[in-house]
């Protein structure tokens, strides 16, 4: 274990965990949401374009998957926001939850697309 | 919101030395990542419900710490890659156990 890659991680994840608050402090539960798709086409993007191909140096990947993105995202916040909003509104926790998990393999199997595409427009040229 | 960046800092180191000693064991199947999101979420559901909040709780434990920990992304990244390689029971497994065991242990956490 690399002293570099523990920096590399906790350094990123200072921003990513930043990030997802202020994400949170205009858009309570909905800016959690939001974080956790974009951050699950963020990282299945990075890691089918970049981190698969060796693109980028092993504590970039480390810094920018595990710490800024995994950081950014978020399951406890979303497993909680789900509990809570079931206790007032059992259909909004539904819904948000339905959202969150159809979303979020979505969101990751898009990047996970474009990022295939990307590396097959790259093969022809 | 420094104190949010340094919990993530840490949460985030917790979840990176889990996973890197459980890919030493190289088992080809998630668990760590399911510990870490199931712990967290339990984690999360105690403090939020059982402890009185200040401050200081709410931005470097429950928003920094426990978000930091817990991920979002891994975890459909690596559904993803189980889909991509066609593991569609260890898909169904994995995701049902991560879900539903995160909820369900939010409202134990609730109840307790």
């Amino acid at each position: 274990m690399k002293i570099k890659n523990l920096i590399a991680v906790a350094g990123f994840a200072f921003f990513g965990g930043i990030f997802r608050y202020l994400f949170s402090l205009s858009l309570n539960e909905w800016g959690i949401l939001i974080a956790n798709l974009l951050g699950c086409f963020l990282l299945s993007f990075l890691t089918y374009y970049a981190i698969e191909r060796d693109l980028l140096a092993g504590w970039l990947n480390l810094g920018l998957g595990t710490g800024l993105i995994g950081a950014f995202t978020t399951f406890s916040s979303f497993t909680t926001s789900v509990i809570n909003l079931a206790t007032s509104n059992f259909l909004i926790a539904s819904g948000y939850f339905l959202v969150s998990l159809l979303g979020g393999f979505l969101a990751a199997l898009i990047g996970y697309l474009l990022a295939r595409l990307l590396v097959e427009m790259e093969g022809n040229r | 919101m420094i104190l949010v960046g340094l919990g993530a800092s840490c949460g985030a180191l917790l979840r990176y030395l889990f996973t890197y000693f459980w890919k030493k064991t190289r088992i080809d199947w998630p668990l760590a990542t399911l510990f870490i999101n199931l712990t967290g979420a339990f984690c999360l559901g105690l403090l939020v419900h059982n402890f009185p909040s200040s401050q200081f709780t709410t931005l470097f434990w429950e928003t920094g710490f426990l978000g930091g920990y817990t991920t979002f992304s891994t975890l459909n990244t690596e559904l993803i890659t189980m889909y991509n390689e066609r593991q569609w029971k260890n898909l169904l497994f994995y995701g049902c156990l991560t879900y539903f065991g995160g909820l369900c242990l939010v409202w134990f956490a609730f109840h307790l």
